[in-house]
């Protein structure tokens, strides 16, 4: 309710904006962001609330879609979907290039544009057809916090992926398992995404692996059952722990020692910067000139506040 | 009642187990009669019936079947034979249509080419024809069985039966959960088609539905026949007291442990 | 109710007739169809709902749906559930994936195989259901874990991740592929992108092609699997069999119908028709991934129950299912053009079901005479 009370304000807000604007401004675009993520996966709410910025300050709307059960290949119906309804941009995720390429290129070819965001390869995004791609490459960044790692003394660890069918989560732990310059072999586990699973499946290796020293969860759907988990088994602060994403337990946590570092890629960039670049390129036909990065940055114990003030909500 | 009998049951016994269901019952039912089997609940009545419909195969004892000796290896295998069984509870299927339920298991087929489909129109038309016969008009073949009453129900049984060449027709209890009007409606089919030839196996516990149709009784009680008695051989109150032969035992029971 | 003969009047009859037209059990599903799609043209009939690509994004959905519906249909009337369709649709994805890439083999055979496979397990669900007595929703709630966890243990114990791609390039100049992952009357849609009647790309690589340039052999099959399904189930022998085995097992065992066959036929028809789904899937996609068909086992029963059959058995239709599934779909595709909130679909799924459910407890109380 909240949110359509909000959504309601921005109408109001960019209506009455819109009047006294520029007359030849072109006004009310409409640009659709599909996501793959489930319902259940609350880091999304920062790329809600991305997305419902962007369009409030650039006076467009916007609208937010995903596939309930986090299926790609009704992820794809959604993308079809949306392009029937003709907008002006399209704002996807790439998660499984195979599934996704076709509505998409569909979607270019039929006029309307698109910009990729968070998952997929800046490759891909050209490869479809899109205008720019927003995200964290995440192989990338899984190397890179290996690296990080490594030079920390680590050289075995566990990454507790909560989202197996996404190639990307295996690929943060690929890389990470390079970046230390060791095999992954088993050291990832299938973690489900039901906290109380997490955590004792987290528990469970951790007993029976007791010389492991380091953690690495790929988002606060793992990351918070993995705290409770080190907390009961008297772990925490003890062993290595690293982190995709952010949220609110997780920024704690990083505050208490608990965890070294988390890696932020900044969602809030991911769907705010294309409704912007997608407005600008519509009124103006100006468009950056390459892909934008939106991470990796690391965060850890030190300049920590603002962090923690809009964790879950804007960062 | 000369004519030989369809089946001959001789000394069967059912043994479940370490429970002797059955210790040695016999029993014969010829054409055009209506032989009643009483007893009271536990008597073996149902266990009985199930061995001659095929369900139960006799640990001892011989069936005969117009003269030979059969192996029933299941309810199909008695009922091409001609022995058809109408339960209680199990006798239609309340959801379905009064066509649907009359064929089923042995619906009529129209080939169109190399398919096959069921003829809805023959399947229609015979069960009318069927109901008619036995005293009642449906609205619509269509018709839901579940519409129907409890009596009219058993009559859809019966001529179901009937049409599908039942020699012997056992009815189980077919009147114990309906009413006085349902139950003389049922008790007139009966009469109907025992006078086309068929021999009836009635399963009542009520001496005076028995007597209203019966040609024979028998009684059947702790898994053995008590004997059997025509017609005009026995009074009312005669069987009544042949049904109740184990209320000595029964008053002796009572007295060690209450367990009646 | 009078059996006394010829005194039976003509004005029973007449009531019966309304009441017969009253009682079918697609009832509930028509009237469905008809306020959702009335509700639509009003509130989204110019969103991009009702043009070309809208019209086959919805079908297709609600194809998909279809396609799995008549299956749980025809096994729900059988008197049992199926909860593992969800699974065997990722199972049969994966089935096909890794056969046909990992292995390299040609897909026609992956294909091929797959389906055999599906439809022995589906055999195996309705062997240990018949056999053991136990409720079919446990025995299938149990292959629910076990495909799925096959589906997410093979491709990562084969190929290191969940999601096997390169199907589509596989199946390049497969005779058997493009029945599943085809379109038919391209030449039709070209035609009618000349005439302007529909969208055609404005760049591209295929730019002045039609936007919509076929129809999905998803929706070829939905449809053949629909009218193939509705006249067994109300024409032949067999579909008495299902009607009897679903309404009451051991009345239809008294009579000879051969209810576990029948039992067993229906899990395999299930099972097959999850794994038509997961080959169409698979092969337009090109991709099989471990999470496909979450949930669809729900959805499939959902659908069937708005379209007028009893979860108790016995009772239903393959065209009110078959109604079920496009209300459904139409109702998640459209509740989006009509600019709701993607989560209140499921507020809305969740009154459409309620008031199915009802309507269909009402309908067979008057069937059965029940007050």
């Amino acid at each position: 309710m909240k949110k359509v009370m909000k959504t309601l304000t921005v109408a109001a807000v960019a209506a009455t904006a819109m009047v006294s604007a520029n007359a030849a401004m072109a006004e009310g675009e409409r640009y659709i962001l599909v996501s793959h993520a489930p319902d259940s996966d609350s880091w999304w709410n920062t790329i809600k609330n991305g997305l419902a910025l962007g369009g409030e300050q650039m006076g467009v709307s916007v609208e937010y879609r995903n596939p309930p059960t986090g299926d790609l290949a009704d992820m794809a119906r959604i993308i079809e979907q949306a392009a029937a309804s003709a907008p002006d941009g399209i704002i996807t995720t790439l998660a499984d290039f195979d599934v996704l390429s076709g509505p998409i290129r569909n979607a270019v070819d039929s006029g309307i544009e698109v910009i990729i965001i968070n998952s997929g390869t800046p490759e891909q995004a050209r490869e479809v057809g899109a205008l720019m791609y927003v995200g964290q490459p995440e192989y990338d960044a899984g190397f890179a916090a290996g690296q990080r790692a490594a030079g920390d003394g680590v050289s075995s660890f566990l990454c507790v992926n909560h989202y197996i069918a996404q190639p990307a989560s295996t690929e943060r732990c690929q890389g990470f398992a390079d970046g230390l310059g060791v095999e992954l072999g088993n050291q990832m586990i299938d973690s489900g995404q039901d906290p109380s699973e997490i955590q004792n499946r987290v528990m469970a290796y951790l007993n029976a692996n007791p010389d492991t020293d380091a953690v690495l969860t790929l988002g606060p759907t793992s990351a918070d059952p993995t705290i409770m988990a080190l907390d009961q088994m008297g772990l925490a602060g003890d062993i290595y722990f690293g982190t995709f994403d952010l949220g609110g337990d997780i920024v704690q946590a990083i505050r208490d020692g608990v965890i070294e570092w988390g890696i932020d890629q900044q969602p809030f960039l991911q769907a705010y910067l294309p409704v912007v670049v997608l407005t600008n390129y519509h009124r103006f036909g100006v468009l950056p000139g390459n892909n934008i990065n939106s991470g990796p940055g690391f965060v850890t114990a030190d300049a920590l506040d603002l962090v923690a003030d809009l964790a879950g909500e804007y960062r | 009642m000369t004519t030989e009998p369809i089946i001959q049951m001789r000394d069967i016994a059912k043994h479940f187990g370490p429970v002797i269901a059955l210790n040695g019952v016999s029993f014969d039912i010829r054409p055009g009669e209506c032989h009643c089997l009483l007893g009271d609940n536990g008597a073996g009545k149902s266990t009985f019936i199930k061995t001659m419909a095929g369900v139960h195969k006799p640990t001892s004892g011989e069936i005969l079947f117009g003269g030979q000796q059969m192996h029933f290896d299941s309810p199909r295998d008695a009922m091409e034979a001609g022995i058809a069984t109408v339960y209680q509870d199990l006798a239609m299927i309340p959801l379905m249509s009064v066509t649907r339920n009359f064929w089923m298991g042995r619906e009529p087929i129209r080939k169109v080419g190399p398919f096959k489909f069921m003829d809805f129109k023959t399947a229609n038309d015979v069960t009318m024809a069927e109901m008619r016969k036995m005293g009642i008009n449906l609205r619509s073949p269509d018709q839901a069985v579940g519409t129907l009453s409890g009596g009219e129900r058993q009559t859809v049984a019966i001529a179901r039966a009937v049409h599908f060449g039942a020699k012997v027709l056992i009815l189980d209890e077919p009147t114990s959960a309906l009413g006085v009007r349902q139950t003389a409606n049922v008790l007139s089919t009966i009469d109907r088609v025992r006078k086309t030839g068929i021999g009836i196996v009635f399963i009542t516990h009520n001496v005076r539905h028995a007597m209203a149709v019966g040609d024979r009784f028998t009684v059947l009680n702790r898994g053995k026949t008590l004997g059997t008695a025509a017609r005009g051989e026995i009074t009312p109150e005669a069987l009544q007291d042949l049904m109740a032969g184990g209320q000595e035992m029964a008053a002796l029971e009572g007295s060690l442990g209450g367990t009646v | 109710m009078s059996n006394t003969g010829a005194t039976v009047d003509e004005r029973i009859k007449e009531t019966s007739k309304l009441r017969k037209a009253l009682i079918r059990p697609e009832l509930g599903a028509i009237v469905g169809t008809v306020a959702v799609f009335a509700f639509f043209i009003v509130f989204a009939g110019d969103s991009g709902m009702f043009n070309p690509q809208g019209v086959l994004n919805w079908s297709t959905v609600s194809a998909q749906f279809m396609i799995i519906a008549v299956g749980a249909c025809m096994l729900m009337i059988a008197g049992e559930f199926d909860l593992s369709v969800g699974s065997m649709i990722g199972f049969a994805g994966m089935s096909i994936a890794i056969i046909s890439v990992t292995l390299g083999w040609p897909v026609w055979v992956a294909i091929l195989l797959t389906f055999a496979l599906c439809i022995a397990i589906g055999a195996l669900n309705g062997i240990i259901v018949v056999r053991t007595g136990l409720p079919s929703f446990i025995v299938t709630l149990a292959f629910l874990f076990i495909l799925r966890g096959f589906t997410i243990f093979f491709p990562q114990l084969i190929e290191r991740r969940t999601i096997i791609g390169g199907i589509s390039e596989a199946a390049a100049g497969d005779w058997l592929a493009p029945l599943f992952g085809g379109k038919v009357g391209g030449a039709f849609f070209v035609w009618l992108g000349d005439l302007g009647v529909i969208e055609v790309f404005s760049r591209g690589t295929r730019a002045g092609q039609p936007v919509v340039d076929g129809i999905p052999m998803l929706i070829i099959w939905a449809l053949g699997l629909v009218i193939v399904a509705h006249i067994i189930l109300t024409r032949t022998q067999f579909g008495n069999w299902i009607f009897a085995a679903g309404g009451d097992a051991q009345a239809a065992r008294y009579v000879g119908v051969p209810v576990n066959r029948v039992k067993i036929q229906m899990f395999m028809f299930t099972a097959f028709c999850a794994c038509v789904f997961a080959t169409c899937q698979v092969i337009e996609f090109g991709s099989a991934g471990a999470d496909r068909g979450l949930l669809k086992e729900f959805e499939a029963i959902i659908a069937v129950v708005i379209g007028g059959a009893l979860l108790t058995g016995g009772y239903g239709s393959v065209v009110g299912a078959a109604l079920g599934a496009l209300i459904f779909g139409v109702v998640q595709q459209g509740l989006f053009f009509a600019g709701v909130e993607s989560s209140l679909f499921r507020v809305f799924l969740g009154v459409i079901l309620l008031f199915a459910v009802i309507l269909n407890t009402y309908i067979r109380r008057i069937i059965t005479g029940e007050r």
